[in-house]
């Protein structure tokens, strides 16, 4: 049926039946009108659609509001009831908008280190109750097992691999600065001292804390959606204990083991380095390694495992628990994982470093 | 008379400061089949997790066997184990086998061996029908059957008490009718006593003792009594309107 919208005067009649496609049209007609007093006729229009409905709807309220005449008449009872309900919602009130004012961005500002707040304060919280349940709970041996597998035996490729090519940039890059002033000889003590001390440990953090790290708030999040964490607790379970604490011994395990490979893989890569871009014969790198560090370099990358451990599975396991409602929660849970588990690695490595240089043998500031 | 098995006393609850509960009070008596029913919205499951113990209630109290279960944090754990819950889902760990799920509470609570376990296990499938699909993965598995290996794990310590969360959400009419057949043999042959959350009329009807109507705007219990007397006899149209006049009839 054919639709037609005419101004006659000050009155628009619409006749036939007006879909979202007459939406154009109709704006055009109404909403440019200037008269103080306008009437729609709608006593031909057969149907309209709430699109058209709300445009009308709109219109009118705009005309009322600068202090004209807007009348709605010839309506069908189903045209009537479909703004009858506009009006019926006129009574709810709006949602709240935030002004965005310098006030709002203060406020902001607070609701994020409140927020901030709140989670390391519950990080703190639920360490507490891991540690409690680590020393009173049992191990679960295949369980650990299962997560050494994971975290550690299937994390050793990319760990060696990117540690490797670490030692490699890391030892042209020494080794070319170096040599502008004859001074290549000097480049393994560095690349070893550079990979124990920090790049070996950090690297390998922050792959476990990207691999497993993601991986543990992913599986206890989506544990805590299918309500299998509310089945554990209610069926006597101590969560933590069953949950968590296979995941932090796990990664106490196989995080010394990893770093240790970091450790050999970046110097491995050094002396690849320095054999092929300053043509320094592997006995001679590896005398000077031999020369530069000591037995306690190494252990400090497995020391410095410890810590990390803790951190990574600790927050990975809250940033799970934490899960509430749907999937995209999970999603939530695993971004803030990585990103605080990387945030408080590099903060205890710095506050490590700290202590590191007071008590390595040899070194004096 | 037979004895009160757990009662909740003026609860007040709700999620995050909002209140869904006000002043509720009920109980159930040992071996009875008590149901939980009402309007979505209504706070049936928000009161099974208060009786679980999952959330904290803003005040009254919930008693299992006349123990206040947030008395102490040992109340609640010893309370835990002698009860068994069914969540919607049927919230099976998706690394096991449903053998192995239902093995979960044998491994942490008991000191049976192992296939010692595997024998309870095997038997508790055998009463919900599931023993063979004991060595399926948990999750490869349709949803009902997903709910009797859920019913199978929490009956694995022969608990006092069992809860349900919605048992037939998303099942077809004849697998909802088999589970509460299920459901209704556990309570005749083992004398556990059931609570039961679900707005299915039909399993109301098929398997409660006694219904417990809770309603959104009442924020609490609006009616209570069998199935039967709410259906044909309530006199409050929020109740006449929920059983639909005619069923039963």
């Amino acid at each position: 049926m054919n639709r037609k919208i005419v101004k006659n005067g000050n009155t628009v009649s619409l006749s036939g039946r007006f879909t979202v496609k007459d939406l154009k049209n109709v704006t055009r007609v109404l909403g440019t009108s200037s008269a103080q007093s306008i009437t729609v006729d709608f006593s031909n229009c057969q149907s309209l659609d709430t699109s058209i409905a709300v445009r009308i709807w709109s219109i009118a309220k705009a005309a009322e509001a600068s202090g004209n005449t807007f009348k709605l008449t010839g309506m069908n009872r189903d045209t009537e009831l479909i703004f009858d309900r506009f009006k019926a919602i006129d009574k709810w009130p709006a949602p709240p908008v935030k002004a965005l004012t310098v006030l709002y961005n203060f406020e902001d500002i607070g609701d994020k280190v409140l927020a901030t707040w709140r989670t390391m304060y519950g990080l703190a919280a639920f360490s507490g109750k891991v540690f409690k349940a680590l020393f009173s709970g049992k191990i679960r041996g295949s369980i650990t097992a299962y997560y050494m597998e994971q975290s550690g035996v299937m994390a050793i490729p990319i760990i060696v691999t990117l540690n490797w090519l670490m030692g490699v940039v890391l030892g042209y890059q020494a080794g070319y600065q170096m040599s502008q002033f004859g001074g290549e000889l000097f480049m393994p003590a560095l690349l070893a001292y550079s990979i124990c001390w920090e790049i070996a440990p950090m690297m390998t953090a922050v792959l476990v804390a990207g691999r497993s790290g993601s991986a543990f708030a992913a599986e206890i999040g989506t544990m805590k959606v299918r309500q299998e964490i509310d089945a554990l607790e209610v069926m006597g379970f101590n969560i933590y204990g069953y949950i968590v604490t296979p995941k932090m011994i796990a990664l106490f395990a196989v995080m010394p083991l990893l770093i240790t490979a970091a450790n050999f893989a970046g110097m491995a890569g050094g002396l690849a380095a320095g054999g092929m871009f300053l043509k320094m014969p592997a006995v001679v790198y590896i005398a000077e390694v031999k020369k530069a560090i000591i037995p306690f370099d190494l252990y400090w990358g497995v020391i410095k495992g410890f810590f990390y451990s803790t951190i990574i599975s600790i927050t990975g396991s809250y940033m799970g628990m934490r899960v509430r409602g749907g999937p995209a929660s999970v999603g939530r849970a695993t971004t803030s994982a990585v990103v605080v588990s990387i945030f408080l690695v590099i903060l205890v490595d710095a506050l490590l470093s700290l202590l590191f240089i007071h008590i390595r043998p040899g070194l004096t500031l | 008379m037979r004895d009160k098995i757990i009662q909740v006393e003026s609860l007040t609850g709700g999620y995050d400061g909002k209140v869904v509960l006000k002043n509720v009070t009920m109980e159930a008596v040992r071996g009875e089949v008590l149901v939980i029913v009402g309007r979505s919205g209504c706070g049936k499951s928000t009161t099974i997790n208060y009786m679980l113990g999952l959330q904290k209630p803003y005040s009254g109290k919930i008693f299992f066997d006349g123990v206040d279960i947030w008395s102490s944090p040992e109340a609640l754990i010893s309370a835990r184990r002698r009860w068994g819950v069914l969540f919607q889902s049927g919230a099976l760990l998706g690394n096991y086998t449903v053998v192995e799920n239902v093995m979960l509470p044998l491994k942490e609570f008991t000191s049976l061996t192992r296939a010692e376990m595997r024998d309870v296990a095997m038997s508790k499938l055998e009463l919900v029908g599931m023993a063979h699909a004991a060595n399926e993965n948990s999750l490869e598995i349709s949803g009902g059957m997903q709910k009797r290996a859920g019913l199978a794990r929490a009956m694995a310590l022969d608990p006092e008490i069992l809860f349900f969360d919605e048992p037939s959400a998303g099942l077809d009419p004849v697998t909802s009718a088999e589970l509460d057949n299920t459901i209704l043999s556990v309570n005749r042959s083992l004398g556990t006593t059931l609570i039961i959350v679900t707005h299915e009329l039909y399993s109301i009807f098929a398997i409660s003792d006694r219904v417990i109507m809770l309603d959104p705007e009442a924020q609490g219990i609006i009616a209570s009594g069998t199935a039967r007397d709410l259906a044909d006899h309530s006199e409050d149209p929020r109740v006449r309107s929920f059983f639909g006049g005619k069923i039963g009839e």
